[in-house]
């Protein structure tokens, strides 16, 4: 497989998005539609500080913190009012949102595309005459995608923190007796998802796809499918899912016919889903409604 | 609920007597409106109209319309053609690819099409005059045919404005890619022979005609070495494609590349070689040519086909003259000085725009669609251009060839000294037997009195 | 608008024949006064009020929420555009019942995986479906035409109909129209066939089957088989639809379905209110003339329409209206007047026939 690192290069995106959808579906239960676009127009506001003279590294930084602060707000002043609703009600607010948020970057930024002068070369690297589909930025792409997920990790895992992110998920009404704010556990959630995804969409829009309005949109629907191929229940999921289909679209690429490839997404799930309906990590058998 | 009959029947009546009102209104009103014959013709002036991309991703051509306006401008401030201002409307269209965004600024849910529409119903267009791109004309091609609406000198390399039997209203301007792979190919055979030659195009008609140019000028290609890339990428900025396309040549050992590929792709492509160490020579299509769009990337020395005398060519009457009908003309051009570069872009747009005035000047003062065609096929046109510019049954192309030209450090184009001492002109049809002629003679013709 | 709602609502097929042929009628006329620019804008958003009625079908009266609709519109548009472009004399009918058809079993083949899944996991698939189109028509060039796509003849203007029109610019108002006309009048047969399918057996199967599974399967009725049959009726529609749409544009394009597209036609169901057929109607009234609209705000405002600002005033515009109809008007701008109406209430354990929203 000739390009396995593109796979995974590309996978890794994926898992962020998935990741950070998975973590809101835990704690709200709501589809977040706006997870993409949220990202980019984090990205936006953190990135053209460049032109003002400020350095990638802290307008990475600025990303995330503007994306952070974004899914707060939105979680607040969105989505409280939705809870206890109909399922469909917030899956539309959202799918207008990434309207709102498109159209404004748009209105501000202009839909031309931009391109990050960035800190890592994207030629790729070269043995022996061929083309080994691996560049510094590639490899700065992956390792910064892996630290995070095992940043996110850890914080549940090992934090008070994250177990009190967990307990709300899983058992909110024990959990408030316990003294946990459960509603700040909810605000809380939709900050490290719009963080997980704000990085996402900085790696996206520093590499040669670059930043315009709507380019978070093919990497979200990805990013959907591996968390329902993973599971929504499952952060592993997730990131597993986003692994398998970013490695499946070079596989198609490379030994079926480019012309498939955009199949590969529909054809994992599909595959994914007729064998366990309810993501292929989930733990509990009952279907969600 | 619904009760009653007296209710439905009340209904009924209300709504055929509001019915038959409307319908009457409108079919009345419509009658009214019996302005002149011809749509778009007064006796004082003449409404042209044109779907053209100003903003988005091919924005880089919005000079070529807006030097038509400037000489439509120019026209009418010496009072026009046979007593006509000529008023030339001119609508963003953004390639017909708004809904991609990109830059785009028309409103997302504007197509060429609907455009046109506009042009043809709402400002009663006597003809589309300059209009650009080959997908995104082709698909008004139908609308304009059933409307009766000329369709003249399309901005675009496509051989499908050359249907003479099926659209005997649709004129294009410039020379067919295909034509230009033949004279690609016959100048590389010549000047390059024996060389390794590599191609790269746009996985649409501009890059498949562009090829089936080429393997009609008898140029032989491996299989491994003809690459192409997806117009939609071209688009969306996703360039996986150039690095590993590029490699490949490299690879290969590739010595001499035709790109048939727009300025933005084409930029890509030279940048990744230069990063790569690899520097064939480049023969480039005209369309992907523009030196502003591409000059950062060092393309000096890179060759193409030009339409047009160089701008440094001192024995041209028309850069002049169109330096002066460009400073004159300060919406469009509101930057250009006596200094500034003139650019093929604005010599293409004067190229057009000068045919359009002349054919109407020739036409008289009784003017009609039919009439106007007919004289467009009949007629010699003085045009900038370095090679005759004559329409006829047979040829509604336009331009048949050009001058094989380098990309200049400045950016300016510099014709090549190829087979002979003096400048080579090459003309070619669209067809594959149609043979190439060679000429040194540049139809450079004087700009007629009344122009001046 | 309740009014008309009322008509439709009724039991009889008589009054549903009169209410939908009066309405249609109105529609007709009313292309007569409009200009024709207007009229090209209102065929396409009668073509997309057909697409919606399906939309509602499936999400408002079957409860399964579909994001995949511009994905069946592409089915129907490519299926009658690749057959018309290469049959340029075949009969209109022909090319209509083509897109149903081929829309109707993309349809089926999409609820097979589908109609085991709920909520996010039926969105996702959905979702991914409509994702694909726009590539795959791309792709397979030879057969889809490619990026350019393929380009069909515009709609032949009967001499009839021609000469009922005078002055110099008699034939292009005419085109126009009767393109228009065309379109309101496949809207129409259409929405008098929602009608009939909302009020028969399979519409309250469905609605049962959404409402309370154990009943439904009580009653006999077939959980999935019921659930596939609402794909495939709005997939029908929906082809059908994309299929007019292209006619209009008189070529078939990847670009003319994106995902977006699927976004869009959520936003015009939701605006116009879920699972009505007024609402579809609604819906298409405001896609027709958005871009209208849109030019009346910047003029009010002072915007100018082709800066980043004005060009974008129209997503915007309808996103922000989405937020807000969503928070505080979930049944939709046509039900303004009630706006405490909850959308979902307590359900009886049988619903009776009689009850519609």
């Amino acid at each position: 497989m000739h390009n396995i690192f593109g796979g995974l290069a590309q996978g890794v995106i994926y898992s962020l998005v998935a990741l950070s959808l998975v973590i809101i579906w835990q704690s709200t239960h709501v589809l977040n539609f706006a997870q993409g676009a949220m990202g980019m127009f984090a990205t936006y506001i953190g990135m053209t500080e460049i032109d003002r003279g400020l350095g990638y590294w802290w307008c990475v930084v600025l990303s995330v913190l503007v994306g952070m602060a974004l899914g707060g707000a939105t979680e607040r002043v969105l989505i409280r009012p939705l809870y206890g609703k109909p399922e469909i009600n917030p899956i539309v607010v959202m799918v207008g949102f990434l309207g709102v948020l498109e159209a404004l970057a748009a209105a501000i930024w202009t839909s031309t595309t931009r391109n990050i002068t960035e800190p890592f070369s994207q030629i790729y690297y070269q043995s022996h005459g061929h083309l080994v589909f691996l560049s510094p930025f590639v490899i700065f792409q992956i390792l910064l995608a892996m630290g995070i997920m095992l940043t996110i990790a850890a914080l549940f895992r090992f934090t008070k923190l994250g177990l009190q992110l967990r307990a709300s998920a899983l058992a909110p009404e024990v959990s408030r007796l316990l003294g946990v704010r459960v509603s700040r556990m909810l605000t809380i959630g939709w900050i490290l998802s719009a963080g997980v995804g704000a990085i996402a969409a900085v790696i996206v829009a520093s590499g040669s796809f670059g930043l315009f309005p709507t380019n978070m949109d093919g990497i979200f629907v990805a990013g959907f499918i591996a968390a329902a191929v993973g599971g929504l229940e499952s952060p592993i999921g997730a990131v597993a899912g986003g692994l398998l289909i970013g490695l499946a679209e070079q596989f198609i690429l490379a030994y079926w016919s480019p012309n498939v490839a955009p199949l590969g997404g529909i054809i994992i799930l599909v595959v994914a889903l007729m064998i366990r309906p309810q993501g292929l990590f989930s733990k509990n058998v009952s279907r969600r409604v | 609920m619904f009760t009653g009959r007296l209710r439905r029947s009340t209904t009924l009546l209300s709504v055929s007597a509001l019915t038959l009102g409307m319908v009457s209104t409108g079919l009345l009103t419509n009658s009214a409106s019996g302005a002149s014959a011809t749509p778009g013709v007064t006796k004082t002036s003449i409404t042209i109209g044109a779907s053209v991309p100003l903003s988005g991703v091919a924005a880089s051509y919005a000079p070529v319309s807006g030097a038509a306006n400037a000489v439509f401008k120019y026209i009418d401030s010496k009072g026009g053609v046979n007593g006509r201002k000529i008023k030339y409307i001119r609508l963003d269209d953004c390639y017909d690819l708004a809904s991609y965004g990109l830059g785009c600024t028309a409103g997302a849910s504007v197509t060429t099409l609907s455009q046109n529409q506009a042009l043809v119903a709402q400002d009663h267009v006597f003809a589309t005059v300059g209009s650009l791109g080959t997908a995104a004309e082709e698909s008004v091609l139908s609308y304009l045919k059933q409307n009766g609406v000329p369709q003249l000198f399309v901005n675009s390399g496509s051989s499908a404005w050359d249907q003479p039997s099926k659209y005997p209203n649709l004129f294009g301007f410039q020379t067919s890619y295909q034509a230009e792979g033949k004279i690609f190919a016959r100048y590389i055979k010549s000047k390059y022979a024996g060389q390794t030659v590599g191609f790269i195009g746009q996985n649409d008609d501009f890059g498949a005609n562009g090829f089936l140019g080429l393997q009609d000028g008898g140029l032989n290609i491996a299989s491994a070495n003809q690459l192409s890339y997806n117009a939609a990428d071209a688009i969306t900025g996703s360039s996986s494609d150039i690095q590993a396309d590029v490699a490949t040549l490299q690879t290969n050992k590739v010595q001499v590349v035709v790109l048939d590929s727009v300025p933005g792709f084409t930029a890509g492509i030279l940048t990744v070689a230069k990063l790569l160490g690899y520097s064939p020579t480049w023969v480039i299509s005209n369309v992907g040519a523009d030196p502003t769009s591409v000059n950062n990337v060092g393309e000096a020395g890179a060759i193409t086909l030009d339409y047009f005398p160089a701008v440094t060519n001192n024995s041209d009457p028309w850069i002049p003259w169109l330096r002066k009908v460009l400073l004159a003309d300060k919406t469009d051009f509101p930057t250009f000085t006596s200094s500034s570069v003139i650019t093929g872009n604005e010599l293409y747009g004067a190229g057009f725009a000068v045919a359009f005035a002349e054919t109407l000047k020739a036409e008289g003062k009784t003017v009609t669609r039919a009439g106007f065609v007919k004289e467009l096929k009949s007629i010699t046109l003085a045009t900038p251009s370095t090679t005759p510019l004559k329409y006829s049954s047979s040829n509604h192309q336009g331009l048949q060839g050009g001058v094989i030209a380098t990309i200049a450090p400045n950016g300016s184009l510099a014709p090549v000294k190829a087979l002979l001492t003096n400048t080579t002109v090459f003309t070619t049809g669209n067809d594959k037997k149609s043979p190439i002629k060679v000429s040194t003679k540049l139809s450079v013709s004087a700009i007629p009195s009344w122009m001046k | 608008m309740s009014w008309w709602t009322t008509l439709i609502k009724q039991e009889t097929t008589r009054s549903r024949v009169l209410a939908v042929t009066l309405l249609t009628l109105l529609t007709l006329a009313i292309t007569f006064i409009l200009p024709p620019v207007a009229d090209s804008e209102l065929a396409g958003g009668a073509a997309i009020a057909i697409v919606i009625l399906g939309l509602s079908w499936l999400i408002g009266w079957s409860g399964q929420i579909s994001l995949g609709n511009s994905g069946f519109m592409a089915v129907g548009a490519y299926a009658a555009g690749i057959w018309a472009h290469h049959h340029t004399t075949t009969p209109l009918l022909f090319t209509f019942v083509l897109a149903i058809v081929a829309g109707g079993l993309s349809g089926l083949v999409i609820a097979i995986p589908s109609t085991r899944l709920r909520g996010p996991y039926l969105a996702g698939m959905t979702l991914a479906f409509s994702a694909a189109i726009t590539p795959l028509a791309q792709n397979f060039t030879s057969v889809t035409g490619g990026e350019g796509g393929l380009f069909l003849n515009s709609l032949v203007t009967p001499h009839w109909f021609t000469n009922l029109f005078s002055g110099p610019n008699a034939a292009i108002d005419a085109n126009a129209q009767w393109t228009a006309d065309l379109a309101v009048v496949v809207a129409g047969v259409m929405f008098f066939i929602m009608a009939n399918l909302f009020h028969s057996r399979v519409g309250r199967a469905m609605r049962l089957v959404r409402d309370n599974e154990v009943a439904a399967e009580l009653m006999g009725v077939h959980l999935s088989r019921t659930r596939t049959m609402a794909f495939v009726i709005a997939a029908a529609f929906a082809g059908l639809g994309g299929a007019l749409y292209s006619l209009l544009e008189a070529s078939v394009r990847p670009e003319t379905f994106p995902l977006t597209l699927s976004i869009t036609l959520l936003t015009l169901m939701v605006l116009g209110g879920i699972g009505t057929l007024s609402g579809a109607v609604l819906g298409g009234i405001i896609f027709s003339f958005s871009a209208t609209l849109v030019a009346h705000v910047n003029s009010l405002t002072g915007v100018n329409p082709t800066s980043n600002v004005g060009a974008n005033m129209q997503g915007i515009i309808f996103g922000v209206l989405l937020i807000v109809t969503m928070l505080f008007a979930p049944r939709g701008l046509v039900s303004v007047k009630n706006p405490l109406r909850r959308l979902f209430r307590a359900r009886p354990l049988m619903r009776s026939a009689k009850e519609v929203h």
